[in-house]
């Protein structure tokens, strides 16, 4: 069953490669997602309603069957705004049919290797996977071949790669702490099911797993954007097209943060929660602080939403440094809220720059005036993404705020607010500007992809459901993943 | 017996350390890519040596695969990516050779350090092993940082690399095999891209010198 959720992606992208008519291409990405889409859900129903699943190399926990649901569900959306928003470049000559074809194809191949890090048992092969999200999304990256896209993708790749070295040294090191004391148990000590079970019973060495928890959260650290080894993701993320935008800030960054909790659970087993979640919690206030600082400072608004980004990893790795039944809970509704309201947002930057042909917050005014149903959902997208009710940011942000001071984490806590008001103001100021005023230069006045607004409708109407009231589904979902953390039940 | 075995293994794993002292101290480029293809065939041979000792018979397709790809195959690809763009010989490191020794001596001594804890519990026959290996990472990393050519980045990295291979064979007797497949053909495809984007930033920059990537910033 999981050998056929993974081969979906996989010959998607064999026939976006060897379609040679751009509308069958578009039509088989998105019955491709489509497809992943229903069978994410019905082997995540379940998992949720029978237990973890595990087959061969494969293993399905619940959070990782959520995660399933979220980047399946996030490729699903991409696919279809991609339609409009390719197509729309592809109709202006910004490139040609095979390049179209090139972005289908890699789409899916990144798709492919996220579900294989959801999906993998081996921390070996979820490591290879993760490399490979990095190596599959270099192109896209660069796929405008323009200076400054080069520029972002070779740091994207140079600084990915450094950080996965240090990760896979830390893997190695959870590998050894298990072989080092068991002797002669080598088969599966790669597995977490086996590494997890270990820990349960106290049996790695404890000095060697600090360690590599240490090296994972650095390496796997760098693909989430947490600061300081961030640099490279405000580059990648600006210069990328708009839906690989989404993608890579909606689901690839919590892809990276499922590898880190994965080794964080191990870990908390082993040793208690305290040592891994001060470090998840030190790095998630670093992480706020640097995106505060810059999302006042910036001039690009993909670099506003990049900033953002950080923001919103740096507030779930807090939530799960925190701990307990609301830190946990909270970070991963976080984790769901920020996925679909950042594409949300870059789905909205991708219509502005469509429209106005820059980047930069200067020369963008008058958004209402002159596409008032895009301006309404950026506008909404952008209250929603700083936290605002009735959004659902609001809600996750709120129940970790509960976790920390539950638990006594004031300092943390008074931080966390501190820097939440800060970005609220900031980016309410350069949203401002940009939706209100008058418009900088003349441009005809209407929407410019119904396909892409009808994506933005369905994600703001999302948020607002999410914002309101969390289905009993959604709850019980949740409820079970905090089971697997230690200290998660209480 | 054993111990000559071990001697071995040590004086194979101080061979790659000294290999990552040599690239460091290289002034021209095609030496660079020698050293490295160098370094990596220390490598394999230390894989045959612990596959002959452990008796794990897996661990000699990982010292053959080390071997054809990474001291044949990737410094070919490497020379010929250089020949086609036709790279400078030099390799106009940004701190000079004299201090990037010094350097590159303080970073060995600093793994030692790090790892001894983690000696005390190691295995037999490979406990110097792990700080030699932190010590060609962490020379790597500094080659990495400190020569300006997107080649010489390439090279730094893969160079981490071995030291992270040579940690995995030497504390755990390597990794399951088709982790260990995975893990080289992620190397490869990773010096291919990469290969295909210094092509790219040579033709857009006209210089291969990464300094030059200063746009992007706040």
């Amino acid at each position: 069953m999981i050998e056929v959720l993974v081969l979906i992606p996989v010959l998607t992208a064999v026939a976006c490669y060897f379609l040679n008519r751009r509308h069958w291409i578009e039509l088989a990405s998105t019955l491709g997602a489509g497809l992943l889409m229903a069978a994410s859900v019905a082997i995540s129903y379940q998992v949720f309603t029978s237990g973890p699943i595990q087959e061969g190399i494969f293993y399905l926990d619940q959070l990782s069957a959520y995660m399933l649901m979220l980047v399946a569900f996030v490729d699903f959306l991409v696919a279809i705004y991609s339609v409009g928003y390719m197509g729309k470049e592809y109709e202006e000559k910004l490139f040609g049919l095979g390049r179209l074809r090139a972005f289908y194809s890699l789409l899916q191949v990144l798709v492919f290797t996220m579900v294989l890090v959801v999906c993998s048992n081996n921390l070996g092969i979820m490591w290879i996977a993760i490399e490979g999200t990095t190596l599959a999304s270099a192109f896209l990256v660069g796929f405008y071949n323009t200076e400054n896209s080069l520029e972002a993708t070779w740091k994207y790749i140079i600084i990915c790669s450094v950080g996965i070295t240090l990760a896979l040294l830390g893997t190695i090191l959870a590998y050894a702490s298990l072989v080092v004391l068991v002797p002669g148990e080598s088969g599966g000590a790669l597995d977490w099911t086996t590494l997890v079970q270990a820990a349960q019973l106290k049996q790695l060495d404890p000095t060697i797993l600090r360690i590599s928890f240490i090296l994972v959260l650095v390496g796997y650290g760098t693909k989430v954007g947490l600061a300081p080894m961030h640099t490279w993701l405000p580059d990648a993320h600006s210069q990328a097209p708009t839906p690989i935008s989404a993608m890579l800030s909606g689901v690839l960054l919590n892809c990276a943060m499922y590898g880190i909790l994965r080794f964080h659970i191990i870990t908390s087993a082993q040793i208690g929660p305290g040592f891994s979640g001060t470090l998840l919690l030190l790095f998630g206030v670093l992480s706020l602080a640097v995106a505060a600082t810059f999302i006042i400072l910036a001039k690009d608004y993909k670099r506003l939403l990049a900033y953002s980004s950080i923001e919103h990893m740096g507030i779930v790795s807090l939530g799960f440094g925190i701990g307990g039944f609301f830190g946990i809970f909270g970070a991963l509704l976080q984790m769901l809220n920020h996925a679909v309201t950042k594409s949300l947002l870059f789905f909205g930057s991708g219509q502005v720059l469509l429209k106005y042909k820059t980047k930069d917050m200067s020369e963008v005014s008058g958004m209402a005036k002159v596409m008032p149903v895009t301006a309404t959902l950026f506008l909404a997208g952008a209250l929603a993404i700083t936290g605002c009710p009735p959004f659902s940011i609001f809600l996750s942000e709120f129940t970790i705020l509960y976790g920390g001071l539950t638990t006594d984490h004031l300092l943390v806590s008074a931080l966390y607010l501190f820097f939440l008001a800060v970005i609220f103001a900031a980016f309410m100021y350069h949203v401002g500007k940009m939706v209100f005023g008058t418009p900088s230069q003349p441009l005809p006045r209407g929407e410019v992809s119904r396909i892409c607004v009808s994506v933005m409708i369905v994600l703001v109407v999302l948020t607002v459901v999410l914002g309101v009231f969390i289905p009993t589904f959604l709850n019980d979902a949740l409820t079970q993943i905090v089971h697997l953390f230690s200290g998660g039940a209480a | 017996m054993a111990t000559i075995d071990n001697n071995l293994v040590n004086g194979l794993a101080a061979l790659v350390l000294l290999a990552a002292f040599a690239l460091v101290a290289s002034q021209r480029m095609q030496t660079i890519v020698r050293v490295f293809a160098l370094q990596s065939l220390a490598l394999g041979l230390l894989a045959a040596c612990v596959a002959y000792i452990t008796g794990y018979s897996h661990i000699y397709i990982v010292a053959a695969l080390t071997i054809v790809l990474k001291a044949l195959l990737i410094p070919r690809i490497l020379t010929y990516v250089m020949q086609r763009i036709q790279v400078t010989k030099e390799v106009e490191p940004s701190v000079n050779t004299p201090s990037s020794l010094l350097i590159a001596g303080a970073l060995a001594v600093v793994a030692y350090y790090v790892t001894e804890p983690l000696i005390m519990v190691g295995t037999s026959i490979t406990k110097n092993v792990l700080a030699l290996s932190l010590a060609v990472l962490l020379i790597g990393l500094f080659v990495m940082i400190t020569r300006r050519k997107a080649i010489t980045q390439v090279i730094g990295l893969l160079v981490m690399e071995n030291g992270l291979f040579m940690a995995a064979i030497s504390i755990t007797y390597g990794m399951p095999l088709i982790v260990e497949l995975g893990i080289f053909f992620d190397v490869l495809v990773a010096v291919l891209i990469m290969g295909v984007f210094v092509f790219r930033i040579k033709g857009t920059f006209e210089t291969l010198d990464t300094s030059f990537l200063r746009r992007l910033r706040d």
